[in-house]
């Protein structure tokens, strides 16, 4: 039982009990407690309160519930509160890697979940800054309880707040799935990392020898597993990314787009933009050239750049409105979609449409890849998801055929069929089930065996098949596509089909 | 930097030219071989500059996805990007 203190003597000047600290004191010290700055650890730049104020517009973060506490004197373990992005509103939870290495238990757990209801409930973007060992142990059955939570909060605000997540550490088990729910997610490398299990774990689990950078680093992820987004060299790069990345966003589903001040494509890309596709089919090129002709002379954010860079998927302005490109890239793999490039494909279409963002569609696609590694890989199920993602697709969607479309990726890549709004095909291009080389082998077997010289016919059987079969006049003839343009058309044609699909509002809305 | 940096095939396809050699002093970002796959015509880049110490495929032969195609021994004053 605890002995109770005798009444207090009453200091006559201040009202309060005589010996005892004044009240502001008492708090002013508790705050010092509570936020005292632990040197950051390893590769860390910042402490996760620094993280949280440097993500935000300068002196604008105002923090929840600082004085929230799993036990005595050691925090709840993660820095929640909220400060302005660009000058609108953005939720902040940031992982405190000083307290028991970021585990997340039941107080921590709680804390988090308060943020994401405030960021659900009102309508603001959320930024995780994950850096977290995962679940703590001691909290047992509560910790894993506190986890579900969090993730079951991630997928309603899925469907209604745009959420990033940075790695600013090593993020195991339940601290990696979290992310994995979350709209884009961008590692620091060499200090970032994820895995459902570590390098121990492995070691004991299944003999495999791997460090942590090789099981979960970002490189890995960046490139391999398609399970980050973005990889950058530091924390300041990270902040910066998650602000650029919103910067396209409207706050919430259903909110005011983004809109800035059009401006003019490139004038050297406009004037290149005729001569950036070769004569000749087999040479790739530069998608990139193509865009930098057609879109608005700002900078571009492109999501996963180096994971399936057969696909480019890349935030963008058209006429001053963000959106979302979806482009074949010929330089790399040849532009091929694959099961992964399908996933990332699919997953953008869906995150642009959520949000409002018109999908802008650029092809050349010499197909499918076929084979028994991508059969395995199970291609079907993956390329139909893209197929899903543009049929479901609400916001204006804009194609155009720049060089060839083929077979099932002609449809895959944003066909009218899917739902298109508008689509184009530029005069050079070539739409057809199949290309001239595989038709030809296929439609004229027979007299290919049979001839002298069966090279010489094939080449001239295919130069026949791609002036009267696959030239895009068929497609306009039938209204699949709506007309055959030159490239330089291309920027009016889209915005013009933006201003119908999407009118701004006298407001400045979209 | 002792390790090698080695080029890939980072698609199924076809060696369709070398235009490499052993001993051959490359450039980060050169052209070492180009593959044909799907009726495109793939460059493969130098990953490094240095000197070319191996070249594992002959033309006309078929490689996966992630098979190593030429091996860089990069220069020890290199500027390009490491292994």
């Amino acid at each position: 039982m605890t002995q109770l203190d005798a009444p207090p003597v009453l200091d006559q000047t201040s009202g309060q009990p005589a010996g005892r600290p004044h009240h502001r004191d008492v708090l002013a010290q508790r705050r010092q407690e509570r936020t005292a700055r632990v040197e950051p650890r390893g590769r860390r730049q910042h402490t996760a309160r620094e993280r949280a104020h440097l993500l935000v517009d300068e002196g604008t973060f105002v923090e929840i519930s600082p004085l929230r506490t799993a036990g005595p004197s050691s925090g709840s373990g993660v820095v929640i509160g909220w400060g302005l992005v660009g000058g609108r509103p953005v939720v902040v939870a940031s992982h405190d890697a000083a307290v028991a290495s970021g585990a997340i238990g039941a107080v921590f757990a709680e804390t988090v979940q308060r943020a994401q209801r405030l960021a659900i409930d009102r309508g603001h973007p959320i930024v995780y800054i994950n850096d977290s060992g995962g679940a703590r142990i001691h909290d047992g059955i509560h910790a894993l309880h506190g986890c579900g939570g969090i993730f079951a909060n991630n997928v309603e605000a899925s469907r209604r707040i745009p959420q990033i997540s940075l790695i600013l550490g090593p993020c195991a088990g339940a601290a990696a799935y979290s992310p994995a729910l979350t709209d884009w997610t961008i590692m620091v490398k060499e200090q970032g990392q994820m895995f459902l299990t570590g390098p121990e774990i492995v070691r004991a689990a299944t003999g495999e020898d791997a460090t942590a950078d090789e099981i979960g680093g970002s490189g890995m992820h960046t490139r391999t597993s398609g399970v980050a987004h973005l990889e950058v060299d530091d924390e300041e790069a990270a902040l910066e990314a998650a602000r650029g990345i919103l910067s396209f966003l409207p706050s919430h589903v259903g909110g005011e787009q983004a809109l800035v001040e059009p401006v003019p494509a490139r004038p050297e890309a406009v004037a290149r933009l005729p001569h950036v596709v070769p004569d000749k089919s087999s040479i790739v090129f530069d998608m990139h050239e193509v865009l930098d002709g057609v879109l608005d002379d700002r900078p571009r954010l492109e999501l996963s750049p180096e994971h399936a860079p057969s696909v480019l998927t890349v935030l963008a302005h058209l006429d001053g409105r963000p959106v979302g490109i979806i482009a074949n890239q010929p330089k790399a793999r040849g532009g091929i979609l694959d099961a992964k490039a399908s996933v990332k494909a699919s997953r953008f279409v869906d995150f642009c449409a959520r949000y409002g963002l018109p999908v802008l569609t650029f092809v050349d696609v010499p197909g499918f890849l076929p084979g028994t590694v991508e059969e395995a890989r199970g291609v079907i199920t993956q390329g139909a998801t893209m197929l899903r993602a543009y049929v479901e697709a609400q916001s204006p969607v804009l194609t155009v055929v720049v060089r060839k479309a083929y077979g099932g990726a002609y449809i895959a890549m944003g066909s009218r069929s899917l739902g298109a709004d508008f689509t184009w095909a530029w005069s050079g291009s070539e739409i057809a089930v199949m290309g001239p080389g595989g038709a030809v082998a296929l439609l004229h077997r027979r007299a290919l065996k049979d001839a002298e010289d069966p090279e010489a016919l094939r080449d001239e059987l295919a130069a026949e098949y791609r002036e009267n079969v696959a030239r895009p006049y068929l497609a306009a003839e039938a209204g699949i596509l709506d007309d055959v343009i030159v490239p330089e058309e291309t920027r009016d044609l889209m915005v013009q089909a933006l201003g119908v699909l999407a009118p701004r509002t006298p407001g400045g809305a979209a | 930097m002792s390790a090698t940096a080695t080029a890939h095939a980072d698609i199924v396809s076809n060696v369709w030219k070398l235009v490499t050699e052993v001993g051959a002093q490359v450039s980060a970002g050169d052209v070492l071989a180009v593959l044909e796959s799907m009726k495109m015509e793939l460059p493969v880049h130098a990953p490094a500059t240095g000197t070319v110490s191996e070249v594992l495929v002959a033309e006309g032969q078929i490689v996966q996805e992630g098979d190593p195609l030429v091996v860089i021994e990069p220069a020890a004053s290199s500027s390009g990007p490491a292994s």
